[in-house]
């Protein structure tokens, strides 16, 4: 699928994840997610792995929600804190919300390789030129740091590993000797990136690159039947969402 | 110090998707004041079995004795400090290891890791200058200042400084002109002769393991495929052509008079073992 149709429609299906405010709605926008995800035939291991990193802001806001507000039948009480019928409401609402918002996004970088993303990225930002914003050296930029993130890891365990053998202990003893140890971990690798970029900045200027202006396209991005699929399938789950809100 | 694997096999990141076996069953013998090559394709394994020579690396599976240590999969984390001291491991390009703000600190920064104090640490770092071939005006000058051969040259000194028993190097003449490389490896070899360390060497040239190595192995997919000494190793000329690993030019030549009508009792390692045997024959078939 083209990569911007992907990217622009998990924004979109994000922010009408907003619009719903009733059972019914959200178990259609939920009925939408997992049959998206379905239909990438991904492990769900991977989706729930996803959620595991952000499980305190979850449980965070949640908790925050159903003890704060209140109406409706209080179910219980105790100083500032009571649990009543809307804050439960709500918190599930808002745990449905997360839920939608971290499965949409797994499903997006897990099913686009990092080199489309950025070419979306660079399309769908291409309207802001008309504001004089740097589309095309922003949209090298992430070109770039997403291609050096896996040689960094590389050389982020290669340097490790050597002074590992030099006598460091990574992750062992208090915390401000843990920021210590990773000080000959990250001076090697500044020096390194400093000198990667003067590096590849000669080798671009050496092959005959000067910037945006007149620049060519090898990767070029191909809308096909399925996109518009997609469209149309989005624009049915707005009708459908507005239909089911609850007014 | 020996160190002895036994059935020693590594995966890497078991139980995932991602999951690649980098070692099979491999056992090996590297012995005290021995100096061991080994040799094998990029992706042979090489790597990951020098990482378990200091326990960077634990096996999945056997066990590999480092001294008295015994390293098994379920060895703790703790306590391994003392492996890495008696093991000194000079990475490939060590000079990306630099960070202090002077040569003589970042020298001295190995041994303050295993518990030297100050001032000793510096000594050992103006001795271990001294020993890879730079003068005392490099110690309070920034690593980050030198020419790449240079900096090289302090990494292994940071390494030297620990005092290690057993030497692991590498690569460690990788990208370097030819008289950096035949110093450097002159250097090790003085190390090995006089104070006596071990020294496991891992390289792409035949040459040097023909010239130091007094054995040497031979890996292939994770496996050892071959292990012995280099004059028995590099008799088999035409199964490691097959392998795409080479032998030592003299050898390379020896096999090429061999193919014209010469005849070797034994195939010379070395241009000396070569121009040694050539001056005989040409005495026998003058006399």
């Amino acid at each position: 699928m083209d990569p911007r149709a992907k990217l622009a429609g998990s924004f979109y299906f994000i922010a009408i994840a907003f619009l719903a405010n009733s059972w019914p709605s959200f178990l259609f926008l939920g009925a939408v997610a997992i049959s998206g995800v379905l239909l990438s035939k991904i492990d769900l291991r991977f989706f729930l792995k996803g959620v595991r990193p952000l499980i305190w802001l979850i449980i965070f806001t949640v908790a925050l929600q159903m003890l704060f507000t209140r109406g409706g039948t209080i179910y219980w009480s105790w100083g500032i804190f009571s649990l009543s019928q809307y804050g439960v409401q709500n918190g599930l609402f808002i745990f449905c919300r997360f839920m939608l918002i971290i499965f949409t996004s797994t499903l997006v970088t897990l099913t686009t390789p990092p080199l489309s993303m950025s070419d979306a990225i660079e399309s769908l930002l291409n309207p802001l030129k008309k504001i004089h914003v740097p589309v095309h050296e922003i949209a090298l930029m992430l070109s770039i740091a997403l291609r050096f993130v896996p040689t960094l890891m590389d050389e982020t365990e290669k340097i490790m590993n050597a002074q590992r053998a030099r006598g460091v202990d990574f992750g062992a003893g208090s915390i401000i000797q843990k920021i210590k140890a990773i000080v000959p971990l990250l001076i090697p690798l500044f020096v390194s990136s400093f000198n990667r970029a003067e590096e590849l900045a000669t080798a671009m200027e050496a092959r005959g690159y000067r910037g945006g202006e007149g620049r060519t396209k090898y990767r070029r991005l191909k809308w096909g039947r399925n996109d518009s699929i997609l469209v149309v399938i989005f624009a049915i789950v707005t009708v459908g969402l507005l239909f089911l809100r609850k007014t | 110090m020996d160190i002895r694997f036994e059935k020693v096999s590594y995966v890497y990141q078991p139980n995932t998707p991602f999951e690649s076996r980098a070692l099979y069953d491999i056992d090996l013998e590297i012995k005290e004041g021995s100096y061991t090559a080994l040799v094998g394709h990029t992706g042979s394994g090489k790597s990951t079995l020098l990482q378990h020579l200091n326990v960077l690396l634990k096996p999945t599976e056997g066990v590999v004795n480092i001294g008295d240590r015994k390293i098994t999969p379920e060895t703790d984390n703790k306590n391994l400090k003392p492996v890495r001291k008696k093991v000194g491991i000079v990475f490939q390009f060590p000079e990306a290891q630099l960070f202090e703000e002077t040569v003589a600190k970042d020298i001295a920064f190995g041994p303050q890791n295993f518990g030297v104090s100050t001032e000793e640490a510096l000594e050992l770092a103006k001795k271990n200058l001294a020993l890879v071939g730079l003068d005392e005006s490099y110690l309070e000058r920034s690593p980050f200042e030198l020419s790449g051969g240079q900096m090289r040259r302090v990494a292994i000194a940071g390494v030297l400084a620990m005092e290690p028993e057993v030497l692991v190097l590498d690569e460690p003449t990788a990208g370097l002109d030819p008289l950096g490389r035949k110093e450097m490896m002159e250097m090790f070899w003085r190390l090995h002769k006089e104070e006596n360390i071990t020294i496991v060497l891992v390289t792409h040239l035949m040459d040097d393991v023909a010239n130091f190595a007094d054995f040497v192995y031979v890996l292939e997919k994770g496996q050892v495929i071959e292990g012995g000494s280099p004059q028995v190793v590099f008799q088999k000329v035409d199964w490691l052509k097959e392998k795409q690993l080479g032998v030592p030019q003299a050898t390379d030549f020896a096999e090429k008079m061999q193919t014209n009508g010469t005849h070797f009792a034994h195939l010379p390692l070395t241009a000396e073992e070569l121009a040694d045997w050539i001056v005989e024959e040409g005495a026998k078939n003058r006399g």
